[in-house]
């Protein structure tokens, strides 16, 4: 009775694995946005901008790393996204930048919230927290307050 | 796969290492952390809650210059407070009161920087449904305790 499951499958839950091809979804998104706002920016933010998605793009290939080493095909970058507004200024780019962030806190809390593993827990919540900062500083600059979101990620 | 049904614990660590190197201080935390069985965090999480926002309401009587920085904090640790007593499901506690000194904006940055490291250690052993709660306030905390320096 044994299942067609390969001799290597992970202990990592399918539910948490679901939740990292969505974290990773929304990375990739994220770096596209930055790559976007940077084009409208003014050249002090412009380089903040590009720190974060350097942030982004850390976190992407650590979560494509470890979809790969659980057996899992890592989810591609679209060719481009949409966008909730029109993103032509630099005030609609620093609006963009917390959309991404935003949507990046979503995902990573429903990661911890769907895994039992410890180190990936932890390595989640490390997220959760370098993202909730990156949020608050574009949501001062956006005039969202609180500036800290409260309750980072929940939806 | 003999009897990895529940746990194989060397197979995991590894196969989560890409992740878990971005990590380092959240593990260095964890050693801290409840053990199964140990008393349940979230009442500690919220009397530090209700006493952080005490900590700072003093911190902004003392020196009003400091509202706009600390009036944020204040509430969100309210709120903290709020969304642990519901969880818990208990009555709302009444907030603490006002610490009798020592309310400034340092006091403030390390009691919040403690409750960041306290939430941060209860996550990986908190069940599924209370750990976002305790991740959002860990990451929170984390936050305004940088932002504060």
């Amino acid at each position: 009775m044994s299942s067609a499951r390969p001799r290597q499958v992970p202990v990592i839950e399918d539910a948490a694995l679901a939740a990292l091809q969505d974290t990773l979804a929304a990375e990739h998104a994220a770096l596209w946005s930055y790559g976007l706002a940077v084009a409208f920016l003014p050249e002090d933010l412009a380089d903040e901008a590009r720190a974060d998605a350097a942030a982004h793009a850390r976190l992407r290939a650590a979560v494509e790393q470890t979809l790969t080493d659980l057996g899992r095909r890592p989810v591609s970058a679209l060719p481009a996204y949409a966008t909730p507004f029109p993103v032509e200024d630099a005030d609609a780019a620093a609006r963009l930048a917390v959309v991404a962030e935003s949507d990046a806190l979503v995902s990573w809390r429903a990661v911890l919230e769907r895994t039992a593993d410890r180190t990936l827990r932890e390595a989640a919540l490390d997220a959760l927290t370098g993202t909730t900062l990156r949020s608050a500083r574009w949501r001062e600059r956006t005039g969202e307050r609180p500036a800290v979101p409260t309750f980072p990620g929940r939806p | 796969m003999t009897d990895g049904t529940a746990t194989t614990p060397g197979l995991t660590r590894r196969r989560v290492l890409a992740l878990a190197a971005l990590a380092p201080v959240v593990a260095a935390c964890t050693a801290a952390g409840t053990d199964d069985g140990g008393p349940d965090p979230l009442p500690a999480l919220a009397d530090a809650a209700r006493a952080d926002a005490a900590l700072a309401a003093a911190a902004l009587t003392a020196d009003p210059t400091l509202t706009g920085r600390l009036e944020p904090l204040r509430a969100a640790r309210a709120e903290h407070a709020a969304a642990l007593d519901v969880a818990l499901g208990a009555p709302p506690a009444p907030a603490a009161a006002a610490p009798a000194a020592g309310g400034d904006l340092a006091a403030v940055r390390v009691a919040v920087q403690a409750s960041a490291a306290a939430a941060a250690a209860a996550v990986p052993d908190l069940p599924g449904e209370r750990v976002g709660l305790v991740a959002s306030i860990a990451a929170c905390c984390a936050t305004y305790a940088e932002l504060l320096t």
